[in-house]
């Protein structure tokens, strides 16, 4: 693949890209560059107004799948599926599972393990500025890492686009170098220290000492790589810096706040991977129609009322979802559109809020290049592991990977 | 020395592969007819050739020490005390047989469990978590810096956020340490010229607040005659905004209006007033009538940050002052005289946390900045040093050496040998302190903890910090672990204000408080629901927590009780007649109002319900949980949740009786049914209620939005039989076995205070803590005492 310097990038928005692609070496050589963006609606989506009735092609859209009737095929929803060992007197805890499979979330001694896109972000997370992006509109995010431990989830729009788009001034570009080659030596002495006490302690606690002396030196190999980007620019956007949104009620604000940040990361090639917690306030969203809280709505308890809320409130995300599809698309990166080299995924811990079910996870997945356009129906009660869509998805990015978690191969249907 | 490096470097290469896994364990003799029960029982289905559930019971580890050997091993007994296994079709296994697995089972795991605690002992490195890290500092550095922003959330486990096993090491969480850490050492040095002081008497009158809701009276104050905030009916005191960070006094003198014998009630708000997440609340207040009263607070602000004042239950929109004009209203309203505003506050200049870590090294200005301020040292080797070996006896917890602090000083040479100034170059040693594992975690040796590490797990316990310098003496003479100094340290640290972490981060995770805004309930269903109520509701338990905890009373006060802390807005909840203001008293609770302990105070019942209804499935294992300390295992069979019906047709009673009805959902729900059933007679925000509330069919209610519902049925029976009729029968049914209740919260307590659950091995260990507490009526403050004398608390 040639990079040309002087390709310029139009974005949906209309806003310039300017070029700053250099042009490192890709792994398998000529492959295009894909994306991902794991999407969870911690409240789940209402099945009935999710599921199509029929599988296959030629399936009738649903309430919420109308509103994504121009990418019909772009996309693919799949039912029936779910992550094995959840219980749905922990479904709202299972979200720390969603992207990692691990069994027993919310259990005494549950211990997380690699989210999909941090274990991709190990194999290609050198290849950008930043090797991956966990947003979060609410609460922790969704990415764990290999020890075990979250990711912190950013949370303000504002500061991830500072950080990635503007320029620092000239006393804070001289503070940073600095920060960067002290911090690079306050880690090596600590790692020495964490090798010292390992000598003294038992085999438990050695352990836990690992975890330290792993995160000193996984921090210390970043850091080196910051410090080769920060000799670079950063990627010019002529979009405005967002506002960030105070208004604790207003998720759906902020969910497109970041859905636009998103884009542009993406397009920028800031980041490859990119992880979403939308949330799910407690508080009456400002919609129109909308008087009670998302997670009250959520358990509705078949009351009318409440289950017309949720669909006002749901098929907003619906729409959050379309227009960040629309901006994908209407983006071109070397004559094809973004969005198929993006694989969006959108799915939850809950199958069905009111009930907390585990089983039967709403689970849409668009771009990427995959055969999109149908209805994926499994058998809730015998159903392939929901991991094997994120083996599907790992090799779509180009990794070598047959399993992942508790994936034991590609979903069967998904091409 | 050298085959010691050798011995490092190997076990660096097969981590996990220490010596002291070497001489892998061997499965007893009595093993064997186990495995013949499990053969002839379980094995054709649960063999090689059909694994059923991919469970083989020819895989089962006999020696219980592999990694999830025990899980499997607790499926095994789970399944066959259900009986749900051997399928229906199957013939029974002896009752006998079964109990000698139970048996075995048992002593084989605590065996195993004791030789792992001889080797390792029983709690894992404990890495210090947020609110630890934040106080830590607090007291490490004397500065009150805010890090919860920074500092990604602790994921909790056995109920608690500091359990050493759930706390994990990332390199994400090692870059905000980096981070953390420049911004408490920046708080703590004084880089700056001494603060300006605002110190000034507000004239509230010449605010201009917007709408037409406020008088302005003849002596200067400012009446406001509606509570509607979402109107923007309060006074902002725009004449002043924070130009530096720190502590400011305010002092607010206001009185009530036009309601004779009654207060006037508001609230105080900081912040930037950009938006709900730019203000934090300050408080509530009462007021007299016509009576001019002041009040004070000391309160931490952020440049840019003002006060914002808002009347709180004014019955009026503001529409209906408009009508007849502000001058003319005759209702109730609040009048604010004046607004007293003082600070930065500040001990000395430069403040003692600079003091503290320089001692008496002057101040130079810098020569590219003048305004910029750092310290000087005429001799920097030997200045950074002294330094840096009193930082790091802090900062470890422990008497350091020379050797300690070697690394940390060579570097901080090698900075000043790179061009870096004093300062900056000894601020990278500090910051390395605070970044190194010795910092960070608490360490401890297998076996007894040594006197050092005796003061960290004592002082982490109560204060949620470390220990202070009498500690750290005590500690250092060897003396701490004397019953006696230990008892007298314990009085002293719960008397000291920095136990109030104790009440926050125990009481708050024990009784699931920390949850309290999970769930807003429904506003058409519990409208009388409102911020006002939830902040009472919050301050509840606490403070009877703390009551019960310095009164030294019985752990039964937890479940029943003649008194609580009450306020107003909590006591008309309660429907308790007397109570007026909103300061917090104690209450005697008169004999028919169903109140008394923490399991029917508003606060519990909203955090075990949602926001429409409750399930005495989920507030009936919280109870077995926290209260009764037999958590129920989890589902046997995969099960569907009870979906709720709101709409008035049916009660959950009549939905989970079906679900009852299956022999493997019934062993578990006649222990978890009977205390959810009980509290049935409180809704979601903890009101008593006889009908539940409903949107849909139901008897209409004159003046509300909701309906009439079904009748509630509290009446249960207990796993023994016996029955009863409401939550006051109940509470007299579990106060029946107080021991229980006391081995429950004394488990909750090593969890807390040691940062590992006990095991099943423990029990002996715990009802001696129990016994012990037994001559005071098992004191709340006396098993604290008990706990901290145990050797559950004072070995690794």
């Amino acid at each position: 693949m040639k990079l040309d310097r002087r390709h310029f990038l139009r974005a949906a928005t209309g806003s310039l890209v300017l070029p700053w692609l250099d042009a490192w070496a890709l792994p398998g050589g000529d492959k295009p560059r894909q994306r991902m963006v794991c999407l969870c609606a911690p409240l789940g989506l209402h099945p009935a107004y999710l599921f199509p009735e029929k599988a296959g092609k030629d399936y009738e859209l649903s309430p919420y799948l109308e509103v994504l009737k121009d990418f019909r095929n772009d996309f693919t929803i799949i039912s029936g599926l779910c992550h094995a060992g959840m219980s749905t007197g922990f479904a709202h805890q299972a979200s720390a599972s969603f992207l990692t499979g691990t069994q027993g979330a919310g259990r005494p001694g549950f211990k997380n393990e690699i989210s999909l896109d941090q274990f991709a972000a190990e194999q290609m997370g050198g290849e950008t500025r930043f090797p991956s992006l966990s947003l979060s509109g609410e609460g922790p995010g969704l990415s764990w890492t290999r020890t075990g431990a979250p990711v912190p989830a950013a949370t303000s729009p504002s500061k991830v686009f500072a950080q990635y788009f503007l320029a620092d001034s000239p006393e804070e570009h001289i503070a940073q170098a600095r920060r960067l080659a002290d911090g690079r030596s306050i880690l090596d002495d600590v790692g020495v220290e964490a090798k010292r006490l390992r000598s003294d302690v038992g085999t438990d606690d050695r352990e836990k000492l690992d975890e330290y002396a792993t995160s000193v030196r996984d921090l210390e190999k970043r850091l080196a790589q910051d410090e080769m980007w920060f000799k670079k620019p950063k990627p010019k956007v002529d979009a405005a810096p967002p506002q960030d949104i105070v208004k604790v009620a207003d998720l759906l604000g902020r969910t497109k706040l970041m859905f636009d940040l998103t884009h542009l990361a993406l397009q920028t090639d800031s980041t490859r991977l990119v992880t979403i917690m939308l949330g799910g306030s407690t508080h009456a969203p400002p919609i129109p129609g909308v008087t009670l809280g998302h997670h009250d709505l959520s358990h509705h308890g078949k009351e009318p009322t409440k289950l017309e809320q949720l669909k006002i409130v749901e098929t907003e995300t619906m729409k959050t979802l379309r227009d960040l599809l629309i901006k994908l698309k209407e983006s071109k990166e070397e004559g094809v559109s973004l969005l198929d080299r993006t694989t969006v995924f959108l799915g939850s811990n809950l199958g069905d809020g009111s009930s907390h079910a585990v089983k039967n996870l709403p689970v849409l997945l668009a771009g990427g290049g995959f055969q999109h356009g149908r209805h994926l129906a499994f058998d809730p009660q015998n159903p392939p592991p929901l991991c094997n869509v994120y083996v599907s998805m790992l090799q779509r990015l180009g990794l070598p990977v047959d399993k992942f978690s508790t994936g034991t191969g590609t979903l069967t249907g998904l091409q | 020395m050298k085959s010691l490096r050798w011995t490092v470097a190997v076990l660096l290469l097969a981590p996990g592969a220490g010596a002291q896994d070497a001489a892998a364990p061997r499965p007893d003799a009595a093993a064997e007819p186990v495995r013949a029960f499990l053969t002839k029982n379980c094995l054709e289905c649960h063999g090689p050739e059909k694994a059923k559930g991919k469970f083989r019971v020819d895989q089962l580890d006999y020696t219980i020490s592999t990694k999830g050997a025990d899980e499997r091993w607790a499926a095994v007994r789970e399944q066959l005390s259900t009986g749900t296994m051997p399928p229906k079709a199957k013939p029974r296994p002896a009752k006998s047989d079964v109990d000698a697995l139970h048996a075995w089972v048992s002593r084989t795991s605590i065996a195993v469990e004791t030789a792992r605690r001889a080797a390792q002992g029983r709690v894992v490195l404990r890495r210090l978590n947020r609110v630890e890290y934040e106080n830590t500092i607090r007291d490490l550095l004397s500065v009150d810096v805010s890090l919860q922003d920074l500092l990604p959330a602790d994921t909790a486990d056995h109920g608690f956020d500091n359990v050493a096993d759930a706390l994990h090491s990332s390199s994400f969480l090692m870059e905000r340490y980096l981070e953390a850490a420049d911004r408490s050492l920046n708080a703590a040095i004084a880089n700056g010229q001494k603060p300006w002081v605002f110190k000034k008497r507000i004239a509230v009158r010449d605010e201009k607040p917007s709408g037409d809701c406020y008088r302005k009276l003849d002596d200067g104050a400012l009446a406001i005659f509606s509570s509607w905030i979402s109107a923007n009916i309060c006074l902002t005191t725009w004449q002043f905004t924070a130009r530096f960070p720190g502590k400011y006094r305010v002092k607010i003198s206001a009185y009530g209006l036009q309601n004779p014998g009654k207060n006037a009630t508001f609230y105080v708000l900081a912040g930037s007033m950009q938006g709900v997440t730019e203000q934090h609340l300050v408080g509530y207040y009462d007021v007299p009538n016509d009576t001019p009263t002041v009040i004070e607070f000391v309160d931490t602000l952020e440049p840019n940050n003002t006060l914002r004042i808002v009347a709180e239950g004014l019955p009026v929109t503001p529409p209906t002052v408009q009508k007849v004009g502000a001058a003319n209203y005759k209702g109730p309203g609040l009048a604010v005289q004046w607004v007293d505003v003082e600070g930065p506050l500040f001990d000395a200049w430069p403040p003692l946390s600079h003091q503290r870590l320089f001692g008496d090294l002057p101040r130079e200005p810098v020569a590219k900045d003048r305004s910029r301020f750092e310290v000087v040292s005429k001799n920097p080797g030997a200045d950074a040093e002294r330094i840096l070996k009193d930082f790091a006896h802090r900062a470890f917890r422990r008497a350091v050496t020379d050797d300690d602090v070697r690394p940390y000083m060579d570097r901080v040479r090698k900075k000043l040998a790179e061009n870096y100034s004093f300062e900056q170059a000894l601020r990278v040693g500090l910051k390395s302190l605070l970044i190194s594992p010795e910092f960070l975690f608490l360490r401890e040796k297998a076996g007894k903890l040594d006197e050092d590490a005796l003061a960290s797990r004592l002082s982490y316990f109560l204060w949620s910090s470390m220990p202070d310098e009498e500690l750290l003496t005590l500690a250092a003479r060897k003396q701490l672990s004397w019953p006696d100094t230990l008892r007298r340290q314990v009085e002293r640290l719960l008397e000291d204000p920095k136990a109030e972490a104790f009440t926050k981060n125990f009481a708050g995770q024990w009784l699931s408080l920390r949850n309290i805004d999970a769930t807003l309930p429904d506003p058409s269903l519990y409208p009388e629901f409102n911020d006002g109520l939830k902040e009472s509701m919050l301050q509840e338990p606490f403070l009877y927590f703390n009551d019960v905890l310095k009164n030294d009373l019985s752990v039964a006060r937890f479940v029943s009780s003649d008194f609580s802390m009450l306020n107003a807005p909590l006591a008309e909840l309660y429907g308790i007649p007397g109570v007026e203001g909103r300061s917090f008293r104690k209450v005697t609770l008169p004999p028919d109002c169903h109140r008394g302990g923490v399991l029917t105070m508003a606060a519990v019942l909203k955090v075990t319900a949602n926001g429409t209804t409750t399930s005495p499935v989920l507030r009936g294992a919280w109870v077995l949980d926290r209260i009764l300390g037999t958590p129920p295992p989890k589902p046997t069979v995969d099960v569907e949740a009870v979906e709720p019906d709101i709409r008035g047709a049916t009660t959950i009673r009549e939905q989970l009786s079906k679900h009852r009805e299956r022999p493997e959902c019934a062993s578990c729900h006649k222990r978890i049914d009977p205390p959810g059933f009980a509290l049935e007679s409180f809704d979601v925000i903890g009101g008593w209620r006889e009908n539940y509330r409903s949107v849909g069919k139901g008897e209409a209610i004159r003046g509300k939005r909701y309906k009439k519902g079904p009748a509630v049925d509290p009446s249960y029976a207990m796993p023994d039989g016996a029955t009863f009729q409401n939550i006051d029968e109940f509470k007299r049914l579990l106060l029946k076995d107080p021991d229980q209740l006391a081995r429950a919260l004394a488990d909750k307590l090593l969890t807390y205070a040691t940062g590992g659950a006990p095991s099943a091995g423990d029990r002996v260990e715990i009802d001696a803590i129990v016994r012990a507490t037994q001559p005071k009526d098992r004191g709340f403050r006396t098993l604290v005492h008990e706990v901290v004398q145990s050797r559950l608390f004072q070995d690794k």
